[in-house]
């Protein structure tokens, strides 16, 4: 049962990422594989305000999602000026870039050693420590993002989002100054990453450069394809599908060592297999 | 040993190792038209064949590297075959051949780490004792030697082949418009075949002289992958010369970088570099 | 009334002058018909007038205040400005109402946000879709649609602006008869509007049928202008079509 909840939690933080990710790569069209930044800054400032700075993790968790969009918008707006794989690489040398300031600025974040400690939310003084309150703290989380981003996604703003996808030089030429929307998307999509990362720091008590690597990106990624670009129930399906995929692998009995990489293999082998046969996904609505 | 000298010498070197990962990557890139990112992890397969014969299976060494090399030209040609072959006839987006791509990384590289554990091994025989020259009081090994002469065959070999062979003539064509080499008779998908072919080997040939350098581990791809794509990039891709000049500038200003700040930045300074190239000048150093 | 005029307007491509030193005025109200052989600059023109790439020399004027030779693209619309493209653009992954519905709202983006499609965005869509024919396929993904209703489309795109100025880059190309009728009556009806319309074809009874006055474009350079009965009798026009 305590691992059940386990996995809804990581579902539940992982739905979260991939509607974050689905804004920005499914509806607007921008290849972005720097997602995981953006998750790790939200994981690092909620560690270190509530560790560090003894703040509680819902104020350390709003701060965390104000530096995100900070560093987000920055990020965005070098981005903005690429274009399909270029956009895709530049996006990567974030990741990149982001990932050795959390492991070489060790002043800060610990680097390697990672920081330990973080304590699990409280609220009215209620200590959510166990993790059946914590599965009910990322669901509300998941449920408000949810609502959050179907809100977007209906509006003319998410209208034009999904015109930008499909013809951005056309778009403009309609009036749409088109670089505030891909930044005003770019930046909500990571606040919102952030979010998850504050769960997620929050939940396993301890944060590392590990978790926000490259891999991870590409993961996240690929929780939005294989549920479905441009739908968000596809999302939270990609990251259901996603999560539970690898516990098959447990059960046929794989050593743990060769378990971790045979679900590499298997994310590998999603990717190539849905570009060929079914390229949206489950129930995606854009093929890219 | 002085450190000036050094420092000079190793950009050299790591240029040469670049050098050859972007020569590899440029030809497919020029071709095929995409960011070919699973090419990054025929590197590794190259340096895990040789890895396999000479010390599991105490092969010959020429032998083993002759046989690295085909096995990565190999498995390139194969990938190509099966996966990216099939989206082209489709007319799918370079994104939807990017993130296949991904996928062949991810699960090749779980693969390799299955099969081979993710540890770091080296290839060289004699390991520490291997004779080192010394240049204008700066230190080189024989293996790096060795790096450099093979950089400049391959570099020169595949110059030779592009611009003075039939061979050379259609790979230029289909770069320029593959629909009209189609229709003037060209065998396109052959010649396609063997471009993968020859850039695989040319990465499993970067991979097997890396890990005589240094060492190989399953994950050594996406690195040595990244800083050839931004060698070719910076250069001005679809440009042999380009991609080499590219990869002697990045491997000074990693080095000289890494002296001025510190070495754990590597990665960190390379996409720097790459970042800015794309901002002011991305067309690179040398246009097509 | 709305001016479109450029002025020693030039454009080269890897040292091809596409367009050439080019001064012509477009007369408000009327369709002006713009021929020439194939490569003659009337696409660029077009692309030029819309901002939809950049001007090398020369200005493009645009009322008697207003004149740019450098544009951003979002800003062409301002001065009432909208075109359709000779290789149809269209949103192909959204729906065909969608793609009139983005003409049709707010455009500054925390506006839009907080804005949803009303009964008055709606009803203008059904109108113009219901004009060309493609309102009872208005769920349909544009990419689904056939060539000629993608043509249509695009039509309804632009009239769903309502602006002053339409630029139509051979509207009428590769159309069954029924279509070329659907949208010639369109072109029409907006000239009634007192648009001013700006028109690249290749069929010569069309051009006839429909336009004030003709441009013929020959080399990025004006050939000849005037009627188009008199322009297309002219020995120099017709060798210029057929004399290459």
């Amino acid at each position: 049962m305590e691992y059940l909840i386990h996995l809804l939690i990581l579902i539940g933080i992982y739905g979260i990422l991939g509607l974050s990710l689905n804004l920005i790569v499914g509806y607007t069209g921008l290849l972005s594989v720097t997602q995981a930044a953006f998750y790790g800054i939200g994981a690092y400032a909620t560690a270190i305000l509530m560790t560090a700075l003894g703040f509680n993790f819902f104020s350390a968790l709003l701060i965390g999602v104000l530096i995100t969009v900070l560093a987000s918008f920055l990020i965005g707006f070098v981005l903005s000026k690429f274009r399909g794989d270029y956009y895709a690489l530049g996006s990567f040398g974030f990741n990149i870039i982001i990932f050795s300031i959390f492991l070489n600025w060790q002043d800060l974040t610990r680097g390697p050693l990672g920081i330990p400690g973080i304590k699990r939310p409280e609220l009215f003084g209620l200590n959510l420590t166990s993790n059946l309150s914590f599965l009910i703290l990322v669901v509300i989380f998941l449920i408000l993002v949810y609502l959050l981003s179907r809100f977007i996604i209906n509006s003319s703003f998410g209208r034009a989002l999904k015109a930008i996808r499909e013809d951005e030089e056309a778009l403009q030429i309609f009036g749409y100054h088109t670089l505030y929307y891909k930044l005003a998307i770019f930046v909500i999509g990571a606040g919102l990453a952030a979010v998850a990362g504050s769960l997620f720091a929050s939940y396993i008590t301890f944060v590392d450069p590990s978790s926000f690597t490259l891999m991870e990106s590409i993961f996240i990624l690929a929780v939005i394809i294989l549920g479905g670009l441009a739908n968000l129930k596809g999302s939270i399906l990609g990251a259901v599908f996603m999560i539970l995929l690898p516990e098959i692998l447990r059960f046929v009995g794989f050593p743990n060592e060769i378990a971790a990489q045979m679900r590499q293999v298997v994310y590998g082998l999603i990717l190539i297999i849905l570009m060929l046969y079914r390229p949206q996904g489950l129930v995606g609505e854009y093929r890219l | 040993m002085d450190i000036l000298p050094q420092l000079i010498l190793n950009s050299i070197i790591a240029g040469a190792i670049y050098s050859l990962v972007a020569l590899g990557f440029n030809l497919i890139y020029s071709t095929a038209k995409f960011f070919d990112l699973g090419y990054g992890v025929l590197t590794a397969v190259g340096g895990y064949t040789v890895f396999f014969l000479t010390k599991s299976l105490g092969a010959n060494l020429y032998f083993s590297v002759i046989a690295g090399l085909l096995v990565a030209g190999l498995v390139g040609f194969v990938v190509e075959k099966f996966v990216y072959r099939p989206l082209r006839k489709r007319k799918s987006s370079s994104m939807t051949l990017l993130v296949a791509a991904l996928g062949v990384f991810t699960a090749l590289q779980a693969l390799l780490a299955i099969l081979f554990s993710s540890q770091f091994q080296t290839l060289s025989i004699d390991s520490g004792s291997s004779r080192t020259f010394e240049i204008f009081g700066g230190v080189i090994t024989e293996v790096q030697l060795i790096i450099l002469l093979v950089g400049f065959i391959v570099m020169l070999g595949l110059a030779f082949l592009l611009k003075k062979t039939i061979f050379g003539k259609a790979v230029r064509a289909i770069s320029d418009d593959e629909e009209v080499s189609k229709i003037v008779g060209l065998n396109t998908e052959k010649i396609m075949g063997f471009v993968f072919f020859i850039g695989a080997a040319i990465a499993g040939l970067a991979g097997i002289l890396v890990g005589f350098d240094t060492g190989i581990e399953p994950t050594m791809g996406m690195s040595l992958l990244l800083k050839g794509v931004i060698a070719s990039i910076i250069g001005g891709i679809g440009n042999i010369y380009g991609g080499v000049i590219g990869a002697f500038l990045l491997g000074f200003v990693e080095n000289f970088g890494i002296w001025q700040i510190s070495g754990e930045w590597k990665d960190a300074i390379a996409f720097g570099l790459l970042i800015i190239f794309l901002l002011f000048r991305p067309q690179g150093l040398i246009k097509r | 009334m709305k001016i479109l005029e450029t002025k020693n307007l030039t454009k080269h491509f890897n040292g091809v002058h596409a367009v050439n030193n080019l001064s012509v005025k477009f007369e408000s109200g009327k369709i002006t018909g713009i021929i020439g052989p194939n490569g003659s600059g009337k696409s660029t023109l077009v692309n030029l007038l819309s901002g939809f790439i950049s001007i090398d020399e020369g200005v493009v004027v645009v009322s008697e205040s207003k004149s740019f030779s450098k544009i951003k693209p979002y800003e062409i619309s301002f001065y009432g400005i909208t075109r359709t493209f000779q290789n149809i653009r269209l949103f192909e992954q959204m729906s065909v109402l969608d793609n009139i519905l983005v003409v049709l709202t707010e455009r500054r983006f925390l506006s839009a946000l907080f804005e949803k499609h009303g009964e008055y965005h709606l009803k203008k869509a059904e109108e113009v879709l219901t004009k060309v024919g493609l309102w009872g396929k208005r769920h349909d993904l544009a990419i689904n649609l056939s060539y000629g209703q993608r043509k249509l489309l695009e039509i309804a795109r632009a009239m769903a602006m309502e602006a002053e100025i339409y630029l139509l880059d051979e509207p009428f190309a590769g159309l069954f008869p029924e279509m070329v009728k659907i949208i010639s009556s369109v072109i029409k009806e907006l000239k009634t509007k007192g648009k001013t319309i700006i028109l690249i074809e290749h069929n010569m009874a069309l051009i006839r049928e429909l336009s004030d006055y003709v441009f013929v474009m020959d080399s990025g350079s004006l050939l000849a202008e005037g009627e188009p009965n008199a322009v297309l009798s002219k020995r120099e026009v017709i060798e210029a079509y057929l004399g290459e």
